[in-house]
């Protein structure tokens, strides 16, 4: 009865007093207990758990219940602050800082009854699409490919936020997306995942790689779940001067999955004969249905698409060089002993930073340097003003745009990697969102010949959320997907 | 751009990296590669377009200018390396 419930089915269950909530929390920690090999959490905050659920039994036995969140079992991305519990962001520089604050994000989500079940392994400061640049070891896929036994990336930089949903070690988790750390793992595992409009959710207390693009967002089961954990993290924070002042929305109740009468344009410059064979596939499929459901489907042109990965390869590490400065040894976190105050910065980092976030620091120094300031660092920008008029121009014709997810599935951990653009080409579908700051969101459509899952990705203009979700849900509703990874970890 | 060791370490120096003989050989080939790659957005003609630094359309929002005292001085040193009578330890920087 309890295997991979949704928000949804967790509350119904508790307001049914068919199970309570400590004995839905403690199946979900022995589940956790059994997962070790997929290396999902970094800390498991058992105690807090438990104590979490006895207030939800509490409240429920005194008819008090304060919400769809109130009891169900989430795990967080370990990238945002949480009072009391180890926030690492994946990395040695920050394996020893408990903060004394709670972001805002999780701070809604407390609010609302939910229970901690612990912290989520991620790329480390959330750069990578991988997993495995987390100074915790990589992150294991659950799915596996019929054809053999490599033990497949979840996808990153929230591999452990889609990975620990995908193996049913939570009811559902949050994520961050710079360029696509929540719909790219998504994708690789079979979920749903939602990357919200720039400014609808408050960065406050989440720890910063690209503060102009950065947005927290869920990991879940279904598009309704989605739904609850949107409306729950959204809204005006007066702490995050870019938290947009708008209304938060009731996006669970206001579901509505009829497309009848939806424009929706399917990009050229999306297709490529690169394109994997089942990927294009299901693409096609995908037009298929939201046609014969009641939308039209027209070919539209965003002719700066290409442009948006190299500028988006300056404009990340240049935010990420200047917010990881504050990384030095001083105040929290790593400290290496040196006699002099510079010496010991750069021992500091040197041994706290691994090679990816070297890297990224590195390239956002150079693009930020005199002499440089204006040829990469300015001209990224404005390559960001066309990309966003592109969508701006779109936007005036059609209600959403329908592309795949990523190029391709998971693929093997121990996949070779001798140049580092290669896997930047993960994010090629996922990054112009993030530049426009527009909401996105994949959803699980099918598996290829492997048996791995494929994920198409749905865009729509911002704060409109609603519209993404109503979509999503008609092609859910219609396509049924509900494979599930075999338990081989067990 | 091609980037050797001389303006590797240079680079390092600014963003305060120590780096080894290894990383600094595979940076060095990394970073020629990266910025091979986001030298394409050279061939595009920028020169009319306005930047755009964040993509909300909606001003900076300023809250009122008020101290407010949520953290305590232990709270705040509590994951401090060093510390004595609350404030903040550093290598002397002054002889």
């Amino acid at each position: 009865m309890i295997e991979n419930l949704t928000i949804e089915q967790t509350s119904k269950l508790l307001n049914d007093k068919q199970a309570s909530a400590l004995e839905i929390t403690d199946i979900y920690l022995k589940k956790i207990n059994t997962a070790k090999k997929l290396n999902c959490f970094i800390t498991v905050s058992e105690d807090k758990a438990i104590e979490a659920a006895k207030e939800t039994d509490e409240r429920i036995s005194k008819n008090k219940k304060i919400g769809f969140l109130d009891g169900v079992p989430l795990a967080y991305k370990d990238l945002f602050c949480t009072n009391d519990i180890l926030t690492t962001a994946s990395s040695k520089i920050l394996s020893n800082f408990t903060p004394t604050y709670e972001s805002t994000v999780t701070a809604n989500c407390k609010d609302q009854g939910a229970v901690v079940l612990g912290k989520l392994n991620c790329d480390e400061f959330a750069m990578g699409s991988t997993n495995k640049t987390s100074f915790y070891g990589p992150v294991i896929n659950p799915w596996k490919s019929i054809d053999n036994e490599d033990e497949l990336v979840p996808g990153g930089s929230s591999g452990g936020s889609a990975a620990s949903v995908a193996a049913d070690l939570c009811v559902a988790s949050l994520g961050t997306d710079t360029g696509g750390s929540i719909r790219q793992p998504a994708s690789f595992t079979g979920l749903v995942g939602l990357k919200p409009t720039y400014g609808r959710v408050s960065r406050w207390g989440t720890v910063a790689f690209a503060s102009s693009l950065d947005q927290a967002g869920p990991i879940a089961k279904t598009v309704e779940d989605a739904a609850i954990l949107l409306q729950t993290i959204s809204g005006h924070d007066n702490k995050d001067s870019t938290s947009s002042i708008r209304s938060n929305e009731n996006f669970y109740s206001n579901l509505d999955s009829s497309v009848k009468g939806l424009k929706i344009g399917v990009p050229k410059e999306y297709m490529s004969d690169d394109l994997p064979e089942e990927i294009q596939k299901f693409w096609n499929e995908g037009k298929k249905i939201l046609t014969e459901n009641g939308a039209e489907l027209t070919e539209v042109s965003l002719p700066s698409t290409k442009t948006a990965l190299p500028a988006y390869y300056i404009i990340a590490p240049a935010e990420a060089s200047s917010n990881l400065s504050r990384y030095d040894g001083v105040k929290y976190g790593l400290r290496v002993k040196e006699k002099s105050l510079t010496e010991m910065y750069e021992s500091t980092r040197s041994e706290g930073f691994g090679d990816e976030v070297k890297r990224r620091i590195m390239i956002g120094t150079y693009v930020l340097s005199s002499g440089y300031y204006d040829a990469y660092y300015i001209k990224a920008q404005k390559i960001r003003s066309i990309i966003k008029n592109d969508f701006d121009n779109v936007f005036k014709n059609v209600d959403a745009l329908f592309t795949p997810a990523t190029p391709n599935t998971a693929f093997p951990i121990n996949r070779e990697e001798t140049d580092p653009v290669q896997n930047y080409l993960n994010d090629i579908f996922t990054v112009p969102a993030n530049l426009a700051g527009l909401p996105a969101i994949s959803i699980p459509f099918g598996l290829d010949n492997s048996g791995l899952p494929i994920g198409m990705q749905l865009i729509t203009n911002s704060f409109q959320e609603q519209m993404l979700l109503n979509i999503s849900k008609n092609l859910q509703d219609t396509i049924n997907f509900n494979n599930r990874p075999t338990q081989w970890w067990k | 751009m091609e980037f050797d060791k001389n303006s590797t370490l240079k680079l390092a120096k600014l963003a305060r990296l120590s780096l080894n003989a290894e990383q600094l050989n595979s940076l060095e080939k990394d970073l020629t590669s990266i910025v091979s790659f986001i030298d394409q957005l050279k061939e595009i003609n920028t020169e009319k377009i306005d930047p755009t630094s964040n993509s909300l359309d909606q001003d900076l929002i300023l809250r009122e200018d008020v101290a407010e005292n949520k953290l305590s001085n232990e709270d705040l040193l509590k994951n401090v390396p060093e510390s004595e009578l609350g404030f903040f330890v550093v290598p002397k920087v002054i002889e």
